[in-house]
């Protein structure tokens, strides 16, 4: 009787999930079509779930273990629980089982317990989060005890009996009914998104799948304007949030109290699938500045604007550094999400803010971002007569100089690069005043006409000559030609100046001589996120006899110098500035210099005011060696 | 050109000192004999060399030429000398704006390039003002022509066209110069080129009697002709005239009658407040030194200075992005920049070069902006500006 | 609702010589749209096929009317005979093209031969049914109000507000309207020599050095101050040589 009516009970409740699960369903199935492998993503879910998400998980040993524990015994007990309708099946084995259970579980509840009520870390959020606990525990708690009662044939009287069952029913009504709104939203969501990710190449390791996609310029709207732009499966992605909150922690716009926070975007745009959507459910952190109630929207209505879902500054306050993508449990690419909101709001609706519009026209006109005469890429340079490629034909390192040689900094690194290349007898070359932006800077603001057209004209120009590699010690550059190029027809080997150097080093052609002074490596997110490139400068400086100290957050974890995704130009105010947080980190390390391996960090850490450590190059740092 | 032969004896009679029973000959300063000297080429070549510096570096500019060969000018003139030129071979009309009734530099420039143009061929400079301007004679003009300054008020392009049309009615002048600029000398040429149905060459960077240059296609070409009648002069391209004074006679101003459809003209008074930081002429500007930033306001108030800062205090919301002077901020061209609390990085410096007088408050002697300012106090920023405050009060209210 | 013709030019970029927008006359363009409830029409004469003039289209209008006419003929009788046609309360453009000749004659002539009152060198408007108020930008920040009764033409200058951003999408779907216009050709070109711009030295105002090396000096030194130095004055003395500095060198007015 008792066990008829906890499986009846469960019977229902499951039932009613799976058509509350199937009506949420339909609010992310309302976004574009896709072309996904779903047998292929089905087949590959063990693994991703196991091995992906669980390798970002266990950056947290004790999420991971509550989690194991939580999720493990909840699964389990559910089957166990319906086996309980067959009356052949109730014996004790079955309710052994279903104890054991319920026992693994509680013990996570109780851990779900201390982390909410006692710990409380403060990016979760709160709202229907904070009955989970207590929704785990009731389940763990009473129906452990029935499973228990049942073991002992039934010892309690029956009315505290069905009272345990019902109590139980109930919390387990409000966990598997949160497949709809509530927070085990995450667990069907998250494991259908592992299904139909976007980019299912990024769980294919050793690649890191981090280019942008190409936007199809001949389309009706160019960009995401609602949230109905999205494909379906990326809405998906956006509604399996489980808002942990990883990425609040680890955004620098978000540090720097930029009015964006990472989780609320996402948010946000899952909030926005509704009818009359407002973001007043939320019960996490805001972006910064931000008050709730100020955000309207729908799936049929603009994402961004003033009164939208997204404030256009929320938009434009992000880097693109991916940190959060790289922290996401859940998988979702938030930096997707905002290029494609920029690629409206640029494309469509010529809305790029600050001196970002700016650059995009003087981009379109001159090719490069500042509208200086292409002969300034290379005028600085006279004295070290650069031999041109166009002179030879062909080279074996075509060095690509990017923009920073049209900075006074930029060229300093460059020319002790330069140094370096030719004490150590490397045949290279340069494009000099033909060289084009290259595209990095429009991209990321969502212009991507502007973009494609460096990318044709780039390729083209480089289809004129032969040569080995192009080397270059702008990441952004490397990325784009790397990663970014090959969907237009370009496949180059493109190599970062750090890795070169550490091979020259290892080749016998370089010997620098070590100073034994301290230095901090500051990983550009486009080499390191983007790129997985977080050996070679390491090597290299230790290569060069310094005694490497790292920061609180580095690798593929560093943190942003806010050089990235057009910021500086679209230059968002916040309370805090994001080189000033991350010198604080190099700070922090106590070391005499920051090592960069990219123009832009150099310029944004350099521009930190009052007393730090010097900035330098690494080809700067190792010139100093070979000297 | 032969100079004039050496006299041993005019050079006697010069040392002579008057007055006296006896002859007394003054044996150290010998005063310049009149008239041209003997041309000396390797003590001119002498005077031009720069010393110091390991090749040897030739100034053949002016100054030079004039410490060997002082003229007229360089003797204290008790009395000014007039040059005249009684019977002009052709008039140039120069038009000029002076703005608030004085001439601009840009004014001289432009009468300086007719000067040019009159003086290679005989010819006299007219110059047409409204209302009386002082300077014309030392600005080079032969001829005056005076419309009366009632009938033109501050802004009256209409009426100043009618009247430019009727003086070349009246003095067939060869050439009509006009400042090329935005005080109203740009508008005006084009106003009267319109009207007479001739071409104006307008922003003439050079310029001689054969030929007048200008730029074209934004910039990237020149084109070059004949002087044409119409010319418009661009700014700091010609030297204003500089030396003899000259007749700047008179004459009688025509009549004429505007074609009106320009209606009421209402000057505004200029809110430095509000001014754009390219456009401001007194920048207020404060940096890392300023922490009150409402006293920094009232300041800016008070001396009706326009307000801008260093990146820092922009990075940290203190003022607005656009108030940001420097190489990524504006470049400011202000007459005036006083810096409270301003270290000068060397981007905040590139912001102010063309700057003319700075003005520095910093507790930091060794600053680099210490160093760029005209008047430089070392002291705290934050305890200058209300005392800044509270004195110019005082003295607006004495 | 004012009906506005705004002649829209293709620039050049200084640097790398490429078409483009023209500045100034995108401000017009802008200026036109602040206008509420104004019909802008946006006209071009020269070549229909530009694509430069995509970049108008992209600040948000659908049409743009091109008077084709040949590369050196005169747009202004076919700008001329359009606008007596059109016959618009306003007439804006840029104050200076920066791709042909650059005479900055064009809204005259125009102004001249249509009998339109013609303000130069504007930084806001604002119209009535039948007057104009244009705001005329001057030197230094200097501003005057200027009422004109319709029609007018105004060229903009750089202190007007700057132009929206040119879209994509809004390029690509807007429509270019061509009508064949007849251009006489313009003679001037032919009766000068044309050549590329070379640089010349700037001139210098002179400093009065005695020396050669003095004035070498002078010119070559970077700028550095007089370098009065008052070392920790009271507040007081400061201020007061402050304000003493700022009234000798006629900054300000001194109040007595």
């Amino acid at each position: 009787m008792i066990a008829a009516a906890l499986s009846g009970l469960m019977l229902t409740t499951l039932a009613a999930g799976a058509l509350l699960a199937v009506l949420n369903a339909r609010r992310w199935l309302a976004g574009q079509a896709a072309s996904v492998d779903l047998v292929g993503g089905l087949l590959a879910l063990p693994q991703r779930y196991l091995g992906d998400v669980h390798h970002v998980v266990a950056r947290k040993p004790y999420n991971a273990l509550f989690h194991a524990l939580v999720a493990g015994g909840f699964l389990a007990s559910l089957p166990l629980i319906l086996l309980a309708a067959l009356p052949a099946l109730r014996g004790w084995l079955l309710w052994t089982a279903l104890a054991l259970c319920l026992a693994v579980m509680l013990a996570g509840a109780l851990m779900v317990g201390w982390r909410r009520g006692v710990a409380r870390p403060s990016e979760l959020s709160g709202g229907g989060f904070a009955r989970l606990p207590f929704a785990l525990l009731a389940y763990a708690v009473c129906l452990l005890i029935v499973a228990v009662d049942q073991l002992a044939g039934e010892a309690l009287p029956q009315t505290i009996s069905l009272t345990l069952v019902a109590i139980g029913a109930l919390a387990a009504a409000d966990l598997i009914l949160g497949v709809g709104r509530g927070p085990l939203k995450h667990a069907l969501n998250g494991a259908l998104h592992l299904i139909a990710h976007p980019r299912p190449a990024r769980f294919h390791h050793g690649t890191r799948d981090t280019a942008i996609r190409a936007l199809d310029l001949t389309g009706q709207k160019l960009g995401t304007e609602r949230p109905v732009d999205f494909a379906w499966n990326r809405l998906l992605g956006f509604d399996a949030c489980v808002q942990c909150g990883r990425c609040e922690t680890v955004c620098p716009a978000y540090a720097a109290e930029l009015p964006l926070n990472p989780k609320k975007i996402i948010q946000d745009i899952a909030a926005a699938l509704d009818p009359a959507a407002t973001d007043r459910a939320y019960a996490g952190h805001h972006h910064p500045g931000r008050s709730p109630g100020e955000a309207h929207g729908g799936r049929l209505l603009p994402l961004v604007g003033a009164g939208a879902m997204i404030h256009p500054d929320t938009l434009w306050s992000c880097t693109t550094c991916r940190a959060c993508v790289e922290e996401c449990p859940m998988m979702i690419e938030h930096v997707d999400a905002v290029i494609d909101l920029r690629r409206f709001e640029t494309l469509e609706r010529g809305a790029t803010p600050g001196k970002a519009a700016l650059a995009l026209e003087e981009l379109r006109a001159a090719d490069n971002p500042s509208g200086r005469p292409a002969s300034q890429r290379i005028e600085w340079a006279a004295d070290l007569a650069l031999p041109l490629i166009a002179d030879r034909g062909e080279c074996d390192i075509l060095l690509w100089l990017g923009d920073a040689a049209f900075d006074m900094r930029g060229q300093r690194s460059l020319r002790a690069l330069i140094e370096l290349l030719r004490r150590a007898g490397v045949d290279f070359a340069v494009l000099g005043a033909d060289e084009l932006d290259c595209g990095d800077l429009a991209r990321r603001l969502g212009d991507e006409a502007t973009f494609q057209d460096f990318a044709r004209r780039n390729i083209a120009l480089l289809g004129r000559y032969r040569f080995n590699r192009i080397l270059t010690n702008d990441p952004h550059v490397l990325h784009v030609l790397r990663k970014e190029y090959p969907s237009f027809g370009g496949r180059y080997t493109v190599v970062h100046h750090t890795a070169l150097l550490l091979e020259l080093i290892e080749a016998g052609r370089l010997a620098p001589r070590g100073s034994g002074r301290s230095v901090t490596f500051h990983d550009p997110c486009y080499l390191g996120r983007y790129n997985g490139e977080i050996e070679a400068p390491r090597r290299l400086l230790d290569a060069l006899g310094l005694e490497r100290i790292e920061m609180e957050r580095s690798g593929l974890r560093s943190s942003c110098c806010g050089g990235g995704g057009g910021a500086p130009l679209t230059d968002v105010a916040g309370k805090k500035r994001i080189p000033d947080i991350r010198m604080d980190h190099a700070r922090a390390t106590g070391a005499e210099r920051v090592a960069v391996g990219c123009p832009n960090c150099t310029i944004m850490l350099e521009g930190v005011t009052g007393k730090r450590p010097a900035v330098a190059d690494i080809a700067e740092l190792m010139l100093e060696a070979v000297a | 050109m032969t100079g004039k032969r050496r006299d041993p004896r005019a050079e006697r009679q010069a040392r002579l000192i008057a007055g006296g029973e006896r002859k007394r000959f003054a044996l150290g300063a010998v005063p310049q004999p009149a008239g041209r000297p003997r041309r000396d080429p390797r003590s001119l070549r002498r005077a031009a060399t720069v010393p110091g510096g390991v090749r040897p570096r030739i100034d053949w500019h002016g100054g030079a030429r004039m410490a060997a060969r002082p003229g007229p000018d360089a003797r204290p003139q008790s009395q000014p000398e007039i040059r005249i030129t009684a019977d002009p071979a052709f008039l140039v009309l120069a038009v000029a704006d002076h703005p608030g009734g004085a001439l601009s530099e840009h004014d001289r420039e432009t009468i300086g390039a007719a000067r040019s143009l009159a003086d290679a061929g005989g010819g006299a400079v007219a110059v047409l003002t409204s209302g009386t301007v002082e300077g014309l004679a030392e600005a080079g003009a032969d001829r005056v022509l005076s419309v009366p300054a009632g009938h033109i008020g501050d802004y009256d392009p209409e009426a100043r066209t009618a009247a430019v049309l009727a003086a070349i009615d009246l003095l067939k002048p060869r050439h009509v110069l006009f400042p090329e600029s935005a005080e109203g000398g740009a508008d005006l040429a084009r106003r009267v080129a319109a009207l007479s149905g001739e071409r104006l060459f307008g922003g003439v960077a050079s310029l001689s009697a054969d030929a007048a240059s200008r730029r074209m296609r934004g910039g990237a070409m020149e084109m070059a002709a004949a002087p044409p009648r119409l010319m418009s002069i661009a700014e700091n391209a010609f030297a204003a005239h500089d030396g003899v004074r000259h007749e700047a006679r008179a004459l009688d101003a025509p009549a004429f009658a505007p074609v009106r459809r320009i209606g009421t003209v209402t000057p505004l008074a200029i809110e430095a407040g509000t001014l754009s930081l390219a456009d401001a002429d007194f920048i207020l500007s404060g940096g890392n030194g300023v922490t009150d930033w409402a006293a920094f306001a009232e300041l800016g108030r008070v001396l009706g200075a326009t307000l801008g800062g260093s990146r820092v205090v922009c990075d940290e919301g203190h003022l607005p992005r656009d108030r940001q002077v420097g190489a990524s901020g504006s470049l400011v061209t202000a007459r005036c920049y006083l810096a409270f609390g301003i270290a000068g990085a060397p981007q905040h410096l590139q912001g102010i070069t063309e700057v003319r007088h700075v003005v520095a408050i910093n507790t930091d002697l060794h600053a680099e902006m210490i160093k760029r300012a005209d008047l430089a106090i070392i002291a705290d920023a934050q305890a200058v500006m209300p005392a800044l405050v509270a004195h110019a009060k005082e003295r607006r209210d004495a | 609702m004012p009906s506005v013709a705004v002649l829209l030019s293709v620039g050049r970029h200084p640097a790398s010589g490429r078409a483009r927008r023209a500045p100034l006359d995108a401000r017009a363009l802008e200026m036109a749209f602040s206008l509420p409830n104004a019909a802008v029409h946006a006209i071009h004469a020269g070549n229909p096929d530009e694509p430069a003039l995509r970049d108008y289209l992209g600040m948000g209008m659908e049409r743009l009317t091109v008077l084709s006419i040949p590369r050196d003929g005169d747009p202004v009788p076919a700008l001329t005979a359009h606008l007596e046609q059109l016959s618009p309360d306003m007439v804006l453009c840029g104050s200076r093209a920066e791709g042909g000749e650059d005479s900055g004659m064009v809204p005259y002539l125009i102004a001249h031969a249509l009998g339109y009152a013609m303000v130069a060198d504007i930084a806001a408007v604002s119209a009535s049914a039948a007057t104009a108020t244009l705001t005329q930008a001057l030197p230094r920040g200097r501003r005057r109000l200027i009422e004109t009764g319709l029609p007018v033409v105004a060229t903009v200058n750089t202190a007007a507000p700057a132009p929206r951003q040119s879209s994509f999408g809004r390029a690509r779907r807007g429509v270019i309207d061509i009508l064949a216009a007849d251009a006489p050709p313009d003679t001037l070109a032919d009766q000068c020599e044309i050549r590329p711009w070379r640089p010349r030295p700037k001139r210098m105002r002179l400093a009065a050095a005695a020396s050669a090396a003095d004035r070498l000096k002078a010119m070559t030194e970077t700028r550095s101050g007089e370098g009065a130095v008052m070392i920790q004055p009271s507040p007081e003395e400061a201020a007061r040589a402050i304000y003493a500095y700022l009234v000798e060198k006629r900054i300000i007015g001194d109040g007595s």
